[in-house]
């Protein structure tokens, strides 16, 4: 079963996400700030699949360091990142450093938690197949050496 | 002729040395010009040996001379406050005939002239001159009289005369000190308020220290309409129904507005551009009318106007002189700066307040869409509990009272929408573009295939390219043709155009003549906007419409002026709607040379 971290400050915000991803078959777990979100990472074995989190929290580009952290933690941590209105600039730095898709969620017309499953299922599918393909890698070394 | 005797000679020295005192005296202004007329007739009286002698001086509000001065004995409770109305055809006395003449006048029988009025018994002569004002108009009158009868000789007159010329010289000068003081204190005052309002009022009180009139107004040009409209004004008691308005070239205030030059007329009823000023006063007590225009950085702000009753008498000429239209300038011009400032000051004030707005959507908006998006969240939850029981019972109901929730989070996000483009609406970032293209896909997206409001557009081609921001400025197209559409919903026209300011529209609309300006008509056949509210309507929350929170036009505005450009509603009365918005043409850019 997938694990996925959604970080969010506002507590029904994340209570709507886990709720929403919880139906969807995922095991997910939640922190409240960036800082939490480091902890939780770090603690968390095996890592995170997904990591969905909200960009402005304590600081308007927190969702940067959570990005960094998951990261850092393990490189094919796929993050998703929600971003308010107009935020562009931050979404599309989000997406410079590697984050999988950031969404807008106040976007009109738009049901955001269907295409955020949407995303994470795309997400983990790509996780999925680099995480594959460096099996393939060791294993042709293993067989090399 | 005689040959001047050495007791000539001593009389001739004497003379010289009062006169030298008297100039220096009128000269330095110590003291006030009472001291200065005393001094006056004290030395005429001395030079003349007379026995007797006043100063009287003419009041032009109320046509009479006064005593001001006396010398000599006999004077008592009695004839002290005579005064003669210079109205009157008879008993004005010397006094009054040289007053009216402007002339000198010896009489050496007074029992036997015509003119002399007998105050004391013991008068056997008498002798008057004038003190002339600078334009020649008779200010006072030294009289002089003596027990001797012929007392007094040309020599005598000519003395006396130039006496007079000295108390003259002084009158003038204290005049010319009490200006300038008023005009320092209007200097004063007038950079210490921020309040067009005041500022107005100021300038009426403190012209009334510089100029004599029966009406003073101020009118200052509405930034929208460049309408003059009446801001304060100081008149006699019954002349309340005053002209409040004027359009530009309206009038002779109007005409002073629109040529920025001064008008002085003695009589303005009979100018072709004269138009009713002030409705309780009949055109036949229309007097002498001067008006002068507030100008700052090169441009009209508004007119100040003195205007005076007829004068009655025929030997006074109550005409506002060159002196006084120039001292009327020099009030305009810092009445020009302290409003211009006071403008400056509100600009910025209500920059500061758009900022404070901004922030508090930004925030507002941040917060409630969080509280949406969960709202979202939880309606989903429930339309997937529903879906999975569809037999449950009262299921429809609330299937219709889910729809009902989920419209109202639709709604919300729309307002949240409204709020953010009210807040990005000045984060634009300009790039060199063609309006008219933006305008033409603007129309396209946004106008309906179908509607009953009939589309005309007349878009010009080729037009420069102007900096600005594709998408804002859509956002910004799209909410006045939106406007349009919900204000005529039985139908009616829209006619959109777009083309280069002419010179006389750049003239009129105050901009800057040196460049070129793109400018976009929007005019409808809708209820319009009513004058008193014209300049209200581009601010923050102020809407007549039922849905929406009233930020649209203000969100227009923040966009228009953040492209460097001006937007107003110049609808006439009955005509609908008209919004143009003027954006600078890009002069960087070598090809955008019109």
């Amino acid at each position: 079963m997938p694990r996925l971290l959604v970080v969010d400050d506002e507590d029904d915000v994340r209570a709507a996400l886990q709720r929403r991803l919880e139906r969807e078959g995922f095991d997910v777990a939640t922190a409240a700030s960036a800082e939490e979100a480091r902890q939780r990472i770090q603690e968390q074995q095996p890592s995170f699949d997904v990591v969905v989190t909200d960009m402005s929290m304590e600081q308007t580009d927190s969702g940067l360091q959570v990005l960094q952290n998951a990261m850092a933690h393990d490189i094919f941590t796929e993050v998703l990142v929600l971003t308010a209105y107009g935020n562009v600039a931050n979404a599309v730095e989000s997406m410079r450093r590697g984050a999988f898709d950031y969404l807008e969620k106040n976007a009109p017309g738009v049901d955001v938690y269907e295409l955020l499953v949407m995303k994470v299922h795309q997400a983990l599918e790509r996780r999925r197949s680099a995480v594959s393909a460096i099996r393939r890698m060791e294993a042709f070394a293993a067989l090399r050496s | 002729m005689e040959h001047p005797t050495s007791a000539d000679e001593g009389r001739a020295e004497d003379f010289l040395r009062i006169l030298d005192v008297l100039f220096m005296q009128a000269l330095s202004g110590a003291g006030d010009s009472r001291d200065m007329l005393q001094a006056a007739l004290d030395a005429g009286m001395r030079i003349v040996d007379g026995h007797r002698g006043f100063v009287a001086m003419v009041n032009y509000q109320t046509g009479e001379l006064r005593v001001a001065c006396i010398s000599g004995e006999g004077w008592d409770e009695r004839c002290r406050p005579l005064r003669l109305h210079l109205g009157q055809e008879t008993d004005r006395g010397i006094t009054g005939h040289v007053a009216l003449e402007g002339r000198p006048y010896v009489c050496g029988d007074v029992d036997n002239d015509p003119y002399y009025l007998r105050y004391h018994d013991d008068v056997r002569s008498e002798i008057a001159v004038p003190i002339l004002g600078p334009q020649g108009q008779t200010r006072g009158v030294i009289t002089i009289d003596s027990l001797r009868p012929n007392a007094f000789d040309a020599e005598d007159c000519a003395h006396l005369a130039a006496i007079a010329h000295t108390a003259a010289v002084g009158l003038a000068l204290d005049g010319f000190r009490a200006r300038e003081s008023a005009l320092i204190e209007i200097g004063r005052s007038l950079s210490a308020t921020l309040d067009t309002d005041a500022i107005c009022q100021s300038v009426v009180l403190i012209a009334e220290k510089v100029l004599r009139y029966d009406n003073c107004s101020v009118f200052l040009a509405d930034e929208m309409s460049q309408e003059l409209v009446l801001r304060a004004t100081c008149c006699a008691a019954d002349e309340h129904a005053i002209v409040t308005r004027y359009a530009m070239g309206e009038g002779l205030t109007g005409w002073v507005a629109a040529h920025g030059a001064p008008v002085r007329l003695e009589n303005p009823t009979q100018d072709p551009r004269w138009k009713r000023a002030l409705a309780n006063v009949p055109e036949s007590e229309v007097g002498p009318f001067l008006a002068v225009p507030i100008i700052s950085r090169d441009r009209v702000l508004g007119v100040i106007r003195v205007m005076r009753r007829k004068s009655h008498t025929p030997w006074y000429n109550n005409r506002f002189t060159e002196s006084d239209e120039r001292v009327l300038s020099i009030i305009a011009s810092q009445v020009g700066a302290a409003v211009e400032n006071a403008r400056s000051f509100d600009r910025l004030l209500r920059a500061e307040r758009m900022a404070a707005w901004g922030e508090l959507s930004a925030k507002s908006a941040h917060m409630i869409g969080n509280r949406v998006f969960a709202l979202k969240g939880h309606a989903n939850e429930l339309r997937h509990v529903i879906d999975s029981a569809p037999h449950m019972p009262q299921c429809d109901e609330i299937r219709q009272l889910l729809a009902g929730m989920e419209d109202g989070l639709q709604q919300l996000d729309e307002l949240l929408r409204e709020f953010r483009d009210f807040v990005v609406a000045t984060q634009v970032t300009l790039a060199p573009g063609d309006v008219a293209a933006i305008l033409k896909e603007t129309i396209a997206e946004t106008f309906p295939r179908r509607s009953p409001v009939k589309l005309r557009t007349e878009i010009a081609e080729g037009l420069p390219s102007v900096r600005c921001d594709a998408r804002r400025l859509k956002r910004a197209f799209a909410e006045l043709i939106e406007n349009a559409l919900s204000f005529q919903p039985e139908g009616g026209r829209l006619d959109i155009t777009c083309r280069l300011a002419t010179e006389e529209e750049k003239a009129e609309a105050r901009l800057a003549t040196a460049r070129g300006y793109v400018r976009i008509v929007f005019q409808d056949e809708g209820p319009g906007v009513p004058p008193e509210i014209r300049d209200r309507i581009f601010q923050p929350f102020f809407t007549s419409r039922v849905r929406g929170m009233g930020l649209g036009l203000s969100i227009v505005k923040g966009i228009v002026e953040a492209h460097h450009g001006i937007i107003r509603e110049v609808g006439r009365p009955g005509e609908g709607a008209r919004f143009v918005i003027d954006l600078p043409v890009d002069d960087s850019a070598p090809a955008s040379r019109a």
